[in-house]
Order: structure tokens, then sequence, then C-alpha cells
């Protein structure tokens, strides 16, 4: 028989059933869908580090803190201290800007309106680094940062999180845990590439930080940008020499901090997303397997139902291969129809998530072509068996079969 | 010319360990646009023997060559082969698909042998005309009568202008008045040079045609030209 009749009559079946067609391919339906949904929602996370990498600028490097490892038994985490952060600045050969970042979340509170936001404790070099623009009030002075002055530069957003207008803030004073400070700044908004906005930060001086919000002398972070005479891995190299002096890491030991070029954590961070990727999918792919047996299930049931009209079609003409390949392209179809419902769904549900979190949105073609080829090779699999048995009824017998 | 010889057909059916001999030596020729009926009891293997040879099943032992081929080796491909083109069936249960309108149904045997859509249906427009159902191409079969759901079926047994024609109690689901119809219908259709070979329980309708081969017990009893 002509491939098109066999698709024709295919179509005719599932539509004769279509309530019980759309029953056993809810399994595939759901499978494509979760899927598309992850495997887009991955590629969301992928692009919004990325771009919240790129933001960063390739010149700049971040030294975190480390473990010393002592004939293989790792240390606590060595803290990052402000006195490494004065070390660096006092290396005059090398032309950088130095950042440090102390960070954590506290309670804010603007007349009655209170939100839990980011503190940063940094210096004016931070804004230059990342190039954040404050473009409205001023950057902190040589006065707030040496004497830990009060003061804060909000981003654009956090007006917003304590229910006023960006420009109502400016020079009013905000409560941070529990004194107030007074808004000199506020920054211009970066948007957001990732999970948490960074135009819900609010900035403070350093030493701020350290003696009136947290209390604390280790820092999270420290942040550096070479102005570009010399090469990132110069760079690092000189930090490394800086800070084992100040950490007294004597030569053949460790170092007890870690020095990160970010186009290596973007490296990274992809592989880690394509390892998650692939997991999902396969998780998924486990669905789509157990939809095949649903719709192996129902292909037997139908090939039962229409014995008679298996024998009646042999007895017109038609060849063990017609019936076969009749229930395969069936089965197929059935597979197909419910991965493209489920590619409408699973869209659909990416869509509708990446918009209200305002992700990035990447099209996940490959996911989508990957899912309805592999529906179909499941409606081959799992077709094929009860195509066979079709294919093989005898058609006196089968003719009057009741 | 002979379309069907058949010589010492035996047909045994095994359930479990039991053995029901259905066909028990059978011989007979049957001529071109002969119009013949195999009567005979229940269970005496009238439908065996149609299935024979009609190529639906092959026989246990014997020989059946159709149209001077012997069939009794054939291949399953080789017999739908057959099947499509030399066999017409038309079965008491009409066996129309119930979705498919009068010319899809018609056209079944045409899509087997690989014809294309005009030729098809221009064929199957033919076969309707021929049984009186030009008016009714797009009817499904629960639109159409009894009777006309069995001339239907037997335009879809007609379109491949097969060698021979059977027809298994053809009217055993019909009133006698379309019953009467559909017989006027294979008469006409005999008139014009089709071989037909019918199986009737009933003595009224045997004796319409030309000749009854009348089986018991899987052996022919008589056979006689009317
Ligand atoms: N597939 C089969 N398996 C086992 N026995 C069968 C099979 N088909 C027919 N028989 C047996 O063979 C014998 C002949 O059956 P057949 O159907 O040919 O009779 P029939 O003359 O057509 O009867 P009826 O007039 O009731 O249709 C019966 O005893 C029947 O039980
Ligand atoms: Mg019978």
């Amino acid at each position: 028989m002509l491939a098109e009749e066999s698709l024709t009559s295919a179509f005719d079946a599932i539509k004769a059933n279509l309530l019980r067609s759309i029953l056993t391919a809810l399994a595939i339906i759901i499978g494509t869908a979760a899927v598309i949904a992850l495997v887009s929602i991955g590629g969301s996370a992928q692009k919004a580090i990325e771009n919240s990498i790129s933001d960063m600028g390739s010149q700049v490097l971040s030294v975190v803190p480390g473990q010393k490892e002592k004939n293989g038994v790792k240390s606590a985490f060595i803290p990052l201290k402000l006195g490494d952060v004065r070390a660096l600045e006092n290396e005059k050969n090398i032309s950088w800007k130095i950042a440090p970042e102390m960070r954590g979340n506290k309670q804010v509170k603007y007349i009655s309106e209170n939100a839990n936001l980011p503190i940063v404790g940094t210096t004016s070099d931070y804004f230059s680094i990342y190039g954040i623009e404050v473009n409205q009030g001023n950057v902190f002075t040589e006065n707030d940062l040496i004497n830990g002055k009060k003061v804060a530069i909000i981003g654009s957003d956090v007006a917003k999180e304590l229910g006023t207008n960006k420009k109502d803030l400016l020079f009013k004073n905000i409560v941070i845990g529990d004194s107030s400070y007074r808004v000199i700044g506020i920054a211009e908004p970066k948007g957001s590439g990732g999970w948490d906005n960074p135009d819900e930060r609010i900035f403070v001086p350093v030493i701020t930080a350290s003696e009136r919000i947290f209390g604390r002398i280790w820092i999270n972070m420290i942040v550096v940008k070479s102005a570009g005479e010399f090469s990132l891995p110069q760079v690092m190299i000189a930090i490394e020499r800086i800070l084992r002096r100040t950490h007294d890491i004597s030569p053949g030991e460790d170092n007890d901090f870690r020095v990160y070029d970010w186009s290596e954590v973007k490296q990274l961070q992809k592989e880690t997303t394509n390892i998650l990727t692939t997991m999902i999918a396969g998780i998924a792919s486990i669905s789509l397997l157990v939809g095949g047996i649903g719709v192996m299930n129902i292909m037997l049931v139908s090939v039962t139902e229409r014995t008679r009209e298996i024998g009646l079609r042999k007895a017109l003409g038609a060849t063990q291969q017609d019936i076969l390949i009749q229930f395969i392209v069936e089965a197929i179809l059935l597979c197909i129809i419910g991965g493209l419902i489920g590619v409408v769904l699973g869209s659909a549900i990416y869509f509708s998530i990446a918009s209200y979190q305002e992700w990035p949105i990447v099209m996940p073609l490959s996911a989508i072509i990957g899912s309805v080829t592999f529906s179909a090779l499941v409606g081959l699999f799992f077709g094929i068996w009860p195509a066979r048995r079709a294919a093989k009824l005898d058609p006196a017998v089968a003719l009057l079969y009741e | 010319m002979n379309v069907i010889e058949v010589k010492e057909l035996e047909k045994t059916y095994y359930v479990g360990d039991i053995e029901v001999k259905a066909l028990r030596g059978v011989t007979f020729d049957i001529q071109k646009s002969q119009f013949s009926a195999i009567m005979g009891p229940s269970g005496s293997g009238k439908s065996t023997l149609m299935h024979i040879i009609g190529c639906l099943d092959t026989p246990s032992k014997g020989e059946y060559n159709l149209n001077g081929e012997n069939v009794a080796k054939m291949s399953d491909d080789q017999l739908a082969k057959i099947r499509n083109k030399e066999i017409g069936f038309v079965f008491q249960k009409f066996h129309l698909l119930p979705r498919n309108t009068a010319l899809e149904n018609v056209m079944l045997p045409l899509k087997y042998a690989n014809i294309g859509r005009l030729e098809r249906s221009e064929k199957a427009k033919e076969a309707l005309a021929q049984v009186g159902l030009s008016d009714r191409i797009d009817h499904k079969p629960s639109e159409l009568s009894g009777g006309q759901q069995q001339r239907v079926a037997i335009a879809r047994a007609l379109v491949n202008s097969p060698a021979i024609l059977f027809a298994d109690e053809p009217t055993g689901n019909l009133d006698s008045k379309t019953g009467e119809e559909v017989m006027t219908l294979l008469h006409k259709l005999n008139n014009n040079g089709q071989t037909i070979v019918l199986i009737t329980h009933e003595k009224d309708i045997a004796v319409q045609t030309q000749r009854t081969i009348f089986i018991r017990d899987g052996k022919i009893e008589s056979d006689t030209i009317n």
C-alpha cells in the first residue's frame, strides 16, 4: 500500500478513538513537555550565568577564601581580611583596581516598609570594576571610607522594594539592621542577568559593613581588575605572590585562597549545566518509555478489537507487510502527535515561567527535535510487537472473530 | 476452461490433541462463467472449503489449481496478491469499514494493488454503478440499508475484476425481499460472464444457480446440474 494511504488510515484510526488516543499519548505528552520545559530552563540558567559573567568584564579576577591542605588533611576555610586588600593596594608596580566585597543580607526599613536585602560593604572602585554607574548622588568619599560613615548607595530596585520612589530616597535615611544610614547615591539599573537581582543591592563603605553591620573582619571576596598592561595570568601570579606573603605561606605549601578567572568559571558552569540537562533529559526519557508501554498496551487492545478488520483487509489483498506498516505507522503517529502536543505544552510552561522570572529566553530547538524524534522511536519500538501480532493473524480465523 | 480445479483436498484442524477433519478428500472443477452453489448442513465444511479455494487458507493435503496455477504451495505474500487480483469475497456480515464511505470501502482492494488515487476512484465509481449505488457513494455503512450495504460489498468484490467471486451466505443477514434483490444482482453479473461460487443453507437459493455441490462431513455427497 502507498505510504500516504497508511498515514491517512492511521489518522482515521486515531480520530475514531480520540479520547482513548489522547489518554494513551498522555505519558508521551508529559514526558516531552518535561524535556522541553526543563531543558529550556537549563538553557536560560546557562544564558543568565553567561550574561552575568560577561557583565563583569573579562579582565576581572576574584579572590575567594580557600582551605589549607596539610598531609592530605584539609583545614577550615582561611578567611580573607581587609589586610589582604591593603596588601594588594600597596603593590605600586601594577596598576589595578581592587575592591573588597563583604556581603550579607539584612533587614532594611524605610518609614514602615520592610525588606530583606543584600548589603555589600566595599569601596568606590567596586563601581568602576563592575561598570556600575552611580548616576544620582555620589560614590563614597575618602572620608566615608576611612571613617566608616553611615552612608549607603542603593541599587535602582531598592526603592521599589521599600515601597517608594527612587528619587524619594536620595539623601533620605534608611534603617539597616538597627541604625540609620543616609542614601548618598543611586545606581543605574544593571538588569537581572540571573537568579538574584543585582539592582536590589545596597552598598556601604566596607569599614561600615565590618564594624557596624556585620561585626566581622573577614570578607567574602576581593575583586581585581587589571588596567590591561599585564595579562591575566601575570596578574594572577602577582596576586598569589602578595597574598602568600601576607598569609605567611612557605614555599612548597599550597595557597589557602583561590583566584578565579571568570572565563574559566564560565566554562565550568557550562559543563555543570550540560550534565544537569543531560540528567533531566534522561529522567524525562524514562517517562517517554513508560508512555511507550502505554502505547503498546493500547495498540494490543486495538489489534484485538480490529481483528475482523484485519481479516477483511487481508482477504482483500493486504500482505503481512501492509498490515505491519499500518499498525506501526499508527503507533508512531500517535507518539509524534503526543510529542508535538508535549512540545507546545512544555514551551508554554517554559515561556510563562521565563517571562515571569525575567529570564533570558532560549529556544530549545535541539530539545524539540530530539524529543519528537525520540517519541517517534518510542512509537516504532513499542508499536512493532502489536503490529507483528496483527500482521501474523490468520485471515480465515480473523474474519470469523466476533 | 476451468477456473478452479480441486483434487483430493483435505483440511485437518488440531484443537489441542483433537483432530478435526473438516475436509476429507474433495474433488471438483468449476468452469469459467459458471454460477455454482455449495450447500450442506452446518459444520459440513463449506466455509473451510471456501477459505481454501479463496486462498485465505491452505489445504493440509491435495491439489488446487486456480487459473491453471498451483496455489497449494504458495507463500503468504503470493496468496495475498492472488486474493487481491483474482478473487472477490462477499460475506454474510458485509464486513464494511464502518468509518469509511461506500466509495472508500470499494477502493480498499485497489489501494492494496498500489493503484493511484484517480484511477482508484474511477474504478470504484464504476463498480458502484454496476450495483446501482451511484447515488450513495458518499454514504457510510450506517447510512445504508442492509441490502445496500451488501451491494457495496459486492462492488468491492468486483472492483479488481476478479476471476471468481465467492459469496458466503450473502443473503443470510437480509430479509427475503432484499435477499432476492442481491440474488438478481448476482445473476446479472453472472450473465455478464462473472464466475460465481455461492455458499448457502437454503435450497430455494441454491436452485437458482446452475449447479449445486452438496457436502456432508467434509465430503461431496452430490454434484448436480440444476
Ligand atoms: N479454525 C478452526 N479450528 C478448528 N476447527 C475448525 C476451524 N474452522 C472450522 N473448524 C471445524 O471444521 C468443521 C467445518 O467447519 P466449517 O466452518 O467449514 O462449517 P460450515 O459448513 O461452514 O458450517 P456453517 O454452515 O455453520 O457455517 C466444523 O466441525 C468446525 O468446527
Ligand atoms: Mg460457514
